[in-house]
C-alpha cells in the first residue's frame, strides 16, 4: 500500500476511535438534562438564601433600633420618676 | 501524483484535529458524575441554609413583636405617670416637628425678611414658653427638643431687635431725604413714617430737611408713629407753613 493511503487509513481508524471513545462515554440528554434541572436548582437556592440574607440583616436593624428606643424609654422613665419626685 | 499524496495527507491530519476536538468538547460520563455530585451537595447545602435563615426570620420576628409590645407598655407607663394620653405626646411631637421646620426655614431668611414674620416669631415664642412647662416636655428627648427650639427662636428674637440702620446716600443719586428713605420698601414702605427716623436720630438731625450723605441713620421699629413723633412732626408741620 502506498504511503499516503497508509496515512489516511491511520488517521481515519485513529478519528474514528477518539470518535467512539467520546460517543460511547458521554452522558445522555436525559442525564444532561437532569444536570442542568440541577443547575438551576442550586441558582434559585442561592437567589433565595441571599433575599432571605438581606431580610435577616434588616430585621437585626430593626430590632436593634427598637432595643435603643425601649432603653431609651426605661431612662425616660427614670428621668420622669426623678423629675417627679417619685 | 506528489499533490494527491500531499493533500491525503492533509486531510487525514485534519480528520485527527476534528475528531479530537469533537471528543474534547463532549462531556465525559465521568465528568457528568462528578458535577452532578457537586450540584446535588450544592442544592443540599443551599437548602439546608434557607431552612436555616427561615428559621432564624421567625425567631427574630418573634423577638421584634416582644419589643413592639415591651416599647408599648414602658411609654404607656410612661405617659400614665406624666397623666397624659399618647394622643397628648403625639400631637406634642407634631407641633414640636412643624416648628423645627418652620425655625429652620426662618433661619435661612435675611434680617430684613424676619422683620415680616415678626408676629410668627412672637406667637412661636410664646408658644414655645407654654411648651417647655408642659408635663411632656419633662421626658427628656422632648425637653431637650424644645430646649434646642427655645435657643433658635432666641436667636431670631436677636436678630429681629437688632438695629437696623440706613447709610444716606447723595441727593443727586439716590434721592435721599427722609421722607423718601421711609417711603422705601426695606425701611417702612410708608413715606408718613420719616418722623420716626427723625426722633429716633435727634442726635443727627437737627433739621429734618438737611441730613447728609454717608450719615448712619438708625431705623427704629414700629409700624405707627408714637405720639412723641406725631407731635413733632404737627410742629414741624406748623413752622413751615409759618414761614411761608
Amino acid at each position: 500500500m502506498k504511503l499516503p493511503v497508509k496515512a489516511f487509513l491511520w488517521a481515519s481508524c485513529l478519528a474514528g476511535g477518539f470518535l467512539l471513545a467520546a460517543c460511547s462515554s458521554s452522558p445522555s440528554d436525559e442525564e444532561m438534562a437532569k444536570l442542568n434541572e440541577l443547575k438551576s436548582q442550586a441558582s434559585q437556592l442561592e437567589g433565595k438564601v441571599a433575599g432571605l440574607q438581606r431580610d435577616k440583616a434588616g430585621m437585626e436593624k430593626q430590632i436593634a433600633d427598637k432595643n435603643a428606643k425601649l432603653q431609651e424609654c426605661q431612662s425616660d422613665q427614670d428621668a420622669v420618676k426623678k423629675a417627679l419626685g417619685k | 501524483m506528489k499533490t494527491l499524496k500531499n493533500f491525503t495527507i492533509l486531510l487525514a491530519l485534519s480528520l485527527l484535529v476534528l475528531s479530537a476536538v469533537v471528543a474534547q468538547e463532549k462531556m465525559t460520563k465521568d465528568e457528568w458524575q462528578s458535577e452532578m455530585a457537586t450540584y446535588t451537595k450544592k442544592v443540599a447545602d443551599l437548602d439546608a441554609q434557607a431552612k436555616k435563615l427561615a428559621a432564624d426570620m421567625d425567631g427574630l420576628k418573634a423577638q421584634s413583636d416582644k419589643l413592639d409590645a415591651d416599647l408599648r407598655s414602658c411609654e404607656d407607663a410612661l405617659y400614665a405617670m406624666l397623666g397624659v394620653t399618647r394622643g397628648d405626646v403625639e400631637a406634642f411631637n407634631k407641633e414640636l416637628a412643624d416648628m423645627e421646620n418652620r425655625v429652620t426655614e426662618l433661619q435661612r431668611m435675611s434680617d430684613a425678611e424676619l422683620l415680616n414674620h415678626r408676629d410668627e416669631i412672637e406667637r412661636m415664642n410664646t408658644r414655645l414658653g407654654e411648651m417647655s412647662k408642659s408635663k411632656i416636655a419633662l421626658i427628656p428627648r422632648y425637653g431637650a427638643r424644645v430646649t434646642a427650639l427655645q435657643e433658635k427662636v432666641d436667636g431670631l428674637m436677636k436678630s429681629l431687635n437688632r438695629e437696623k440702620t440706613y447709610t444716606v446716600g447723595t441727593w443727586s443719586r439716590d434721592r435721599d431725604c427722609l421722607w423718601n428713605i421711609a417711603k422705601k420698601k426695606d425701611i417702612y414702605a410708608n413715606a408718613w413714617m420719616w418722623p420716626k427716623i427723625w426722633q429716633g436720630n435727634r442726635d443727627k438731625i437737627k433739621d429734618p430737611d438737611v441730613i447728609k450723605p454717608k450719615m448712619v441713620l438708625k431705623i427704629p421699629e414700629g409700624k405707627e408713629l408714637s405720639k412723641a413723633e406725631k407731635s413733632a412732626a404737627n410742629s414741624y408741620y406748623r413752622r413751615k407753613a409759618g414761614s411761608q
